[in-house]
């Protein structure tokens, strides 16, 4: 009705001589005059409610409002992962082991200042100067919220490298333990101290850039590959920053991808030589109805690879046979198998990761067979509970060497976000 | 006359219907994103959200406009909001519950213009 009344209106307006001067007039002064009554309406109503100048219609259970500018402070969360893991074809027996118990806790000085971090305590025991678990403090840093576009993050941080590194929540990956890729050619958990600058671009990318301490040569090997070359922000040398970035693409709902990189120095420690570390790596998850996927692709190169293994050869008396080049790489399929209405969820998966830390070899040195692995990941991930997963998998990890059978693994696990 | 004013009455909610249109926006969040992450309407549109979780809790914070929900778990249903874009700038929104590593950088934008 008011719409046939509003092309009529519109009708008589398109024939200004017919309907001319008074009537028009008229009728222009009062719409005029409605709308100024409108305008006055619209500042008498936000005037006695300024506390919500956007109101929200809500289900359910809204929080508190707050008011914009709060300081306030995060509850604390956390996670934690505990397994067992069995190596069969060996008389060596299993080992339970509670992993990882982490607390995550923040606080918001203000809306655009924030404060987070994580605190880290692996295989449950710290004692000094022996082997054992360790503390480890994996972020704490402060963010000075800009623009969308443009943000400013410095302290302890994580490298934006890989699928797990900044996205390592038990519950959020399958498989007891993380995937080898993401353990020796991208060093996960690779935290360290550091500033940089983040933000969306729009149109569903968003990048991250930071320079940070860089990694330590000397702790470099032929077996797990740049993972303990890490400085952990002890004492970080930071002769010269190495720097970090990713961009991702998440525009499109349930699609993920991402490229990243790292580059810098590594031989402050050592006086002949300082290679140069690169790390270039993209990865993608995809999820379509039940079924879940994620892929990732990783190499890692080091300049200098001869000298270094002779550097530390003087040092140690050992030649580490470090790699000029490492890589790797792994594909997962999961099938969340429980219909939709069921409370509980059961995802099974297969995962196959193809990974060789001594890829390529300065001039001189030969590849060992027994660094060329691949693995096949095979198990399941129940959800009594979104938050809790109970884990089992069965690993097979096999090498290119003669010399070494496969290892067969049974691992439980269980973890949990709160 | 008069049948100009009853005109007049009548039109003046259809004049309005093009500013207060509806805009439904169907947001996913996951560790640590919300899809989409920038939202543009025009200002005048009342938008209403609504948001599912494709992992844990996650919150929902407008802090401009006083918004803070909690968006429920995987499987648990969806919350929806509904913003009446009048003043035109931007609102930026956030994860206002702690949901892992990377929380602090689950940020995204509604523009209104």
């Amino acid at each position: 009705m008011c719409r046939l009344a509003a092309v009529a209106l519109t009708a008589i307006s398109v024939f200004p001589q017919e309907t001319q001067d008074p009537r028009d007039k008229r009728i222009e002064e009062l719409e005029t005059r409605v709308r100024m009554l409108e305008e006055r309406l619209r500042a008498l109503e936000s005037a006695r409610a300024p506390e919500k100048p956007a109101p929200a219609a809500v289900t359910p259970a809204p929080v508190a409002v707050e008011p914009a500018v709060a300081e306030y402070r995060s509850p604390i969360s956390g996670y934690m992962d505990f397994h067992y893991n069995k190596d069969r074809g060996e008389q060596s027996p299993g080992r339970l082991d509670f992993h990882r118990f982490v607390l995550l806790f923040g606080h918001n000085f203000t809306d655009r200042i924030k404060f987070w971090s994580e605190l880290e305590l692996e295989h449950a025991f710290v004692e000094g100067r022996e082997e054992k678990g360790e503390l480890e403090l994996e972020q704490a840093y402060l963010d000075f919220l800009v623009k969308p576009w443009l943000n400013f993050r410095g302290g302890m941080m994580l490298a934006p490298v890989g699928l797990i590194n900044e996205r390592h929540e038990p519950p959020s990956f399958n498989g007891v333990e993380r995937p080898f890729v993401d353990t020796v050619i991208v060093p996960s958990t690779w935290f360290d101290g550091g500033a940089g600058v983040f933000g969306d671009l729009g149109k569903g990318f968003a990048y991250k850039f930071y320079a940070m301490a860089p990694l330590d040569a000397t702790g470099f090997s032929a077996e797990e590959g740049l993972r303990e070359g890490r400085q952990k922000g002890f004492q970080s040398i930071t002769e010269r920053p190495a720097f970090t970035g990713r961009l991702e693409f998440r525009g499109l709902p349930r699609l993920s991808l991402g490229a990243s990189f790292w580059r810098g120095r590594t031989g402050f420690d050592l006086l002949t030589v300082n290679p140069r570390v690169r790390v270039f790596e993209f990865d993608g998850r995809f999820s379509h109805w039940r079924l879940d996927f994620r892929g990732q692709f990783a190499r890692a190169g080091v300049s200098d690879a001869g000298a270094l293994n002779l550097a530390l050869q003087r040092r140690t008396g050992v030649n580490p046979n470090i790699a000029r080049a490492m890589r790797g790489f792994y594909w997962e399929s999961a099938a969340r198998v429980l219909p939709r209405r069921f409370p509980h969820d059961l995802a099974v998966f297969w995962r196959y990761e193809n990974f060789d830390t001594q890829y390529r070899m300065p001039s001189g040195y030969l590849p060992l067979p027994q660094f060329d692995r691949t693995a096949h990941v095979m198990g399941f991930t129940y959800y009594p509970e979104p938050d809790v997963s109970l884990k089992f998998d069965y690993t097979i990890l096999r090498t290119r060497s003669a010399l070494f059978p496969s290892l067969h693994t049974v691992n439980l696990g269980m973890g949990w976000w709160f | 006359m008069r049948i100009v004013l009853v005109m007049l009455v009548c039109a003046l909610p259809a004049q309005e219907t093009p500013a207060q249109q509806t805009k439904v926006v169907r947001m996913i969040a996951e560790r640590f994103v919300f899809v989409p992450s920038q939202v543009k309407v025009k200002k005048g549109t009342v938008v209403e959200f609504r948001i599912t979780s494709e992992d844990t809790n996650h919150g929902f914070h407008i802090p401009r406009a006083g918004i803070n929900v909690i968006i429920p778990k995987r499987g648990r249903g969806e919350v929806k909001v509904v913003f009446r874009a009048e003043e035109p700038g931007e609102y930026a929104f956030e994860c206002s519950k702690a949901c892992g590593a990377g929380h602090t950088q689950m940020r995204g934008v509604l523009v209104v213009e």
